[in-house]
This record gives C-alpha cells, sequence and structure tokens, in this order.
C-alpha cells in the first residue's frame, strides 16, 4: 500500500465547511418551473427501440425453438396453431407476459427475423381470470402492429381481450382497431400433437392435454440438456 | 382482577416464566418495511436511546440467482445476474460479461471498450445521484432527494435511446455490446447532460453536503478504524474513508480506464461524514471522466467480438477453466467468479457484491453505541444493497 502511483485528491478539495446561510440558497427554486410531466394530458417520448411487446411474422417462422431456449424466464412455450382450418406447418413461440423480463434475447437469436419488437409497454389488467388472458398471446404480425399504433398512439397493448374456449381451443383476439382474429391451438411443445384432429371428442382431447403438458415440457428439457 | 405478582407465582409454579427476559434492555425491529432499510432488517437491542447490540438479518430478498445461472445458457445470464445490483445493474453484467471474455479469449473491438467504459460512468453517475436521494431522504432534507431523482432521469433518459430500457438495460454481453451508439445527436445529448448536472453540483453542496445541520448529524458516528475495515474486507468509498488509497480502477485497470486521468479522494476520518464526501468528490470526477471520454470520441469499428461460435447462441460454449473479475462500482469491489467445464452453460457463477462485507459485520460491530436517530444515517452512509447481501 505503500507505493501509490496515481493521483489522490488532496484533503483541502474533498472536505466541506459547514455554513448556516447556504441552505438557504436552496429557495432559488421556487419560482422557476417544474420538471414535472402531467400524464394524461402531456405525452411522454418513449425511445426509438424500446424493448416492449414482440411481434411476429408468421409466414417467416420456422418453429426452431431458439427462442424458447434462449428465453432467461422460460416464458416462451412453442404451440400449435390451425388459422382457418389449415394447421401451421412449424409451431410459433407463444411469450407469456406474466414471467417475460424483456430482454429481447429471443429477437437477437431469431434466425429469420420472424421475431421482433415494438415500443407498446403499457398493459394493465383487473384481477380477473378472463382479463389475465391477456398476458398469454402468440404475437401478430408487425405490420397490424404498426397500423394499430397509428391509431392509437399511447403505447398499449394492441389487444383489447383476448377469449380462449376451453372446449374448442379457440383463441379469439379483439384487436383495438376493431378487428376480430381466431385461431386454434392444437397443442403445446416442440413435437407436432398426436391427435391433430379438430374436431371429435373435445373433453377427451382436453384431457389428453392436460396429462401430456408436463410430459412434453419434461422432454423439451432433457432435449435442451442433452445438447 | 388477579395481580400481577399473583399470575407470576402461579405461572412459576406450572413452570412458566411470564417476565420478559431482559429487564433493562428493550428489543426493536428495524423492518424490511422501514423506509430507512431498503428490503433488509436490523434487529437492535435498545438502552434508552442508545443501541447496545445489534444483528443484521438480510434474506429478504434471496433469490437464488447463482443457482438459477447454472441451469441458463451463457448469454442468458446477464439477464439475470443485473438484478443483483438494482442501482447500477450495468455492474454485474460487467463483470460477468469480462469473465467470459476472459474465459474465451476474446479481444473486445476498441469501440465497444469506449462504449463499455461510458456506460459504467453513466451508471456510477446515477448510482450516485440515487445515493444522494437516500441520504437526503434519511436526513429530511427532502429537496435535496427531489431534485437528484430528477437529475438521474435525465441519465434514464440517456439510457433508454441506447440500450431500450430504463434501469435493467440488459446491454453488456460477453464479447461487445448489443446495440451500437443511436448517433451524434445522443453524444451531443449526453454532453449536455453532464455540463447541466456538473452546473448543478453546487445546489446538492448548499443543501446537503455544506448544511451545518447535516455536519452536525454524521460528524463522528459510525467511525471505522483503517485496520478493522482491512480485517473485514470493506471495499470502495468505505474503505477510502478510512485513509487507505484503493481502486480497482486504479490498482488492476480495466477498460479504458489507463488512459483516462482522474483523482482518488481519500480521507483518514472513517466517519460517516467522511464516507458521505467521499462519494461527493466521485460524482464529481465521474463527470469528469465522462467528459475527457466524450472528448476522444468513440473510435469506428465494430462494437461485437465478430466469431463463427456466436452463430448458434443456445449452443454456445466456452472452453473449460475459470476466471474472475473485478469494477470499481458505487459501493465497492464487486467481482465475478465463473467456473466453465466446457458445457453451454456454466458450472458456478459467483457473485461478490460489496455490500457483503460492510452490510453484515462490520454494520453489527458500527451500530453498537450509535444514537437510534444515526442507525437509518450509518445504514445509508455505508450504501449498503441488500440485493447484494441476498443474491
Amino acid at each position: 500500500m505503500e507505493e501509490i502511483d496515481f493521483k489522490v485528491a488532496p484533503e483541502s478539495k474533498i472536505k466541506k465547511r459547514p455554513s448556516y446561510i447556504k441552505p438557504w440558497l436552496g429557495l432559488k427554486y421556487l419560482f422557476k418551473k417544474p420538471v414535472t410531466i402531467k400524464i394524461p394530458y402531456e405525452k411522454t417520448q418513449i425511445a426509438k427501440n424500446y424493448r416492449g411487446f414482440h411481434s411476429l411474422d408468421w409466414k417467416k417462422c420456422i418453429g426452431c425453438n431458439f427462442c424458447g431456449q434462449i428465453c432467461p424466464a422460460r416464458a416462451i412455450e412453442m404451440t400449435w396453431i390451425e388459422v382457418d382450418g389449415k394447421v401451421e406447418k412449424r409451431p410459433h413461440p407463444k411469450i407469456d407476459y406474466g414471467r417475460c423480463t424483456f430482454c429481447e434475447f429471443c429477437v437477437d437469436v431469431c434466425p429469420t427475423g420472424a421475431l421482433g419488437f415494438v415500443e407498446n409497454f403499457m398493459l394493465t389488467t383487473e384481477w380477473k381470470d378472463e382479463e389475465l388472458e391477456l398476458f398469454d398471446w402468440v404475437p401478430i404480425h408487425p405490420d397490424k402492429l404498426r397500423e394499430i399504433n397509428e391509431k392509437f398512439p399511447d403505447y398499449r397493448f394492441p389487444v383489447g381481450k383476448i377469449e380462449f374456449n376451453k372446449e374448442t381451443k379457440e383463441v379469439t383476439y379483439y384487436l383495438r382497431d376493431g378487428d376480430v382474429f381466431k385461431f386454434k391451438i392444437l397443442g403445446y411443445g416442440v413435437r407436432p400433437p398426436a391427435a391433430a384432429k379438430p374436431k371429435p371428442a373435445a373433453p377427451k382431447a382436453e384431457e389428453a392435454k392436460k396429462v401430456k403438458k408436463p410430459e412434453e415440457k419434461k422432454g423439451q428439457k432433457s432435449e435442451e440438456n442433452s445438447s | 382482577m388477579v395481580s400481577q405478582s399473583e399470575l407470576i407465582k402461579e405461572a412459576r409454579e406450572n413452570g412458566m416464566e411470564l417476565l420478559p427476559l431482559d429487564k433493562d434492555t428493550y428489543e426493536l425491529f428495524f423492518g424490511p418495511q422501514h423506509m430507512a432499510t431498503e428490503n433488509f432488517s436490523i434487529i437492535l437491542k435498545m438502552d434508552g436511546h442508545r443501541v447496545v447490540k445489534a444483528i443484521a438479518n438480510p434474506g429478504f430478498l434471496h433469490r437464488g440467482f447463482e443457482k438459477l445461472a447454472e441451469l441458463r445458457p451463457w448469454y442468458t445470464n446477464i439477464a439475470l445476474l443485473l438484478r443483483i445490483c438494482v442501482p447500477e445493474p450495468d455492474v454485474p453484467e460487467m463483470i460477468y460479461s469480462m469473465a467470459v471474455d476472459e474465459l474465451m479469449g476474446w479481444e473486445v473491438p476498441e469501440r465497444a471498450q469506449w462504449i463499455r467504459t461510458t456506460v459504467l460512468e453513466m451508471a456510477r453517475v446515477s448510482a450516485y445521484l440515487f445515493w444522494i436521494m437516500g441520504l437526503s431522504f434519511k436526513l429530511g432534507v427532502y429537496t435535496a432527494g427531489q431534485w437528484a431523482a430528477a437529475y438521474r432521469e435525465r441519465f434514464m433518459a440517456l439510457f433508454e435511446e441506447l440500450t431500450g430500457a430504463r434501469v435493467y438495460h440488459i446491454y453488456t454481453i460477453p464479447g461487445g455490446v448489443r446495440r451500437d451508439i443511436p448517433g451524434d445527436k445522443w453524444l451531443r445529448q449526453l454532453k449536455d447532460t453532464v455540463e447541466y448536472i456538473k452546473s448543478k453540483l453546487p445546489d446538492f453542496d448548499n443543501l446537503v453536503f455544506e448544511n451545518y445541520i447535516t455536519h452536525r448529524r454524521m460528524e463522528g458516528i459510525g467511525v471505522m478504524d483503517k485496520k478493522f475495515a482491512l480485517a473485514e474486507g470493506v471495499t470502495g468509498p468505505n474503505l477510502r474513508a478510512t485513509g487507505v488509497p484503493y481502486d480497482v480502477r486504479r490498482m488492476d485497470p480495466y477498460l479504458l480506464y489507463p488512459e483516462l486521468d482522474f483523482e482518488v479522494p481519500v480521507l483518514k476520518e472513517g466517519d460517516a461524514l467522511a464516507r458521505a464526501l467521499i462519494r461527493r468528490y466521485e460524482l464529481e470526477q465521474d463527470l469528469y471522466i465522462l467528459e475527457q471520454l466524450l472528448e476522444m470520441g468513440p473510435p469506428s469499428g465494430p462494437y461485437k467480438v465478430q466469431d463463427p461460435r456466436l452463430k448458434n447462441l443456445p449452443r454456445f460454449k466456452v472452453p473449460a477453466g475459470d476466471a474472475f473479475a473485478h469494477v470499481e462500482s458505487t459501493k465497492g469491489d464487486f467481482g465475478a467468479y465463473v467456473v466453465s467445464t466446457g458445457g453451454n452453460k456454466p458450472y458456478r457463477v459467483q457473485i461478490r457484491g460489496p455490500s457483503i462485507a460492510h452490510g453484515i459485520r462490520v454494520l453489527e460491530q458500527l451500530l453498537v453505541g450509535a444514537r437510534i436517530a444515526d442507525v437509518p444515517v450509518i445504514l445509508m452512509s455505508l450504501d449498503n444493497c441488500p440485493p447484494d447481501i441476498d443474491r
């Protein structure tokens, strides 16, 4: 410790002299304009690349599950989807905003650039089960998101309401601009669901899903570990 | 009505003890909901208004990050480990990235080094402003606290522009940073902000650091000895207040610090006031460092290491070995020890938070004999950060 080859500040510079009068100088801000922003009336400017909610180009997504493997909170689950009676060839990521940390590593890692993000960050709901469905979604197309953002520039979640029918497994997005977007969730996980048939025996399929879900998750984890 | 003596007699006969065990002192629980202790609690044994014995009781924020980090790929851990230090989240991600860089044997590009240094210094300035806010709230000077929070907001806006998030900017990654500088506009904004805050420093002096009441409240409380501080492993401004010129940026230089010119403040008193004044001077020096960095300007080049192994991030493998990296944070010497066995996940990540040294044992011994009004002030002058301790 004896050899000091860097600059050490002299004590006279660091030490301060106590004063009775100087604290009163703080009063000079009494007649200046406050720096506060009146939030409902004034808009805050969000940075251009603020990390917010995700967008997904369903055509580009190849279901490689890179996003699911890199996610630090394990918020991403691959989902098999049926739109307009057609089963998508590859699974798409379903993002749970209850766990998401908005690190956007999933966007960095996406090899095709299908997953992206927008600046929207506001999502508030009441403590009701049907409203909490909002936190779990398969992201929609970025163009659609931008369209909604132009109409409503308040950085809110682009979907007003999500309905999930447990019997038919049909998900309905009520977008904020009035459009309705429907699709079906056939199963979860990387492997294609065994019962890809959409219609027969709805309660049976539900049971199968309940049993299947943990199994598939385990399978996914073991895959990750082995690799 | 049964009198108390009769009750005691009856209880004794049945083998019970009704009396308080200690008649001279009373136990006070300084809990996590108290405004002065942030998610941290101290059990104080009080005699009148003096503390006889203090027992630090941390663990409210234990989230098991070190265990969680073993279960996740190398890159992913950054989003996790930065939550260890809330006021300056760049430090944990920086030490982890530096340790992984060492394991990989990467030479980080010059532009990335410049950005990393700038981000670290910005984090230091905003953490010091945050600390001024905490200190002045505990001293009762609410005005200075409001100012500090408002000026910190300017740095938050700059961080938002650069990294995409306000507080937990998951920005530094092994081998560089995640995004390039947005452009010259951002550099100009940073310059303006640094100049603005430099012009506002005398205001803080007037209200907090040259205030007669502050001096009376902080002088001579929580006095730490040089020998004691070194034996307990205290680092950072707390150690420098006892007269030891130790600064990681000078003793074990990293990034661009060898090229920068700044002074290390050292005082001999070792009391709460000395610790506060040292932090005040360091804030000034950090602004000076930022000015120098802006004068140097970011060198051109890539902001990330170009390595074909980075193509497949979830399967990204680090060669076997271990590495230690440490950084001078506003609280002290922040270190990370990373062990790799060659897999796509770390074998062990150990983070050494600075508060583990001055937050438990040192605090317990400094509080002995202090008045109850001094307890929050000593706690804040040590700049205790509970998530560091609990991890």
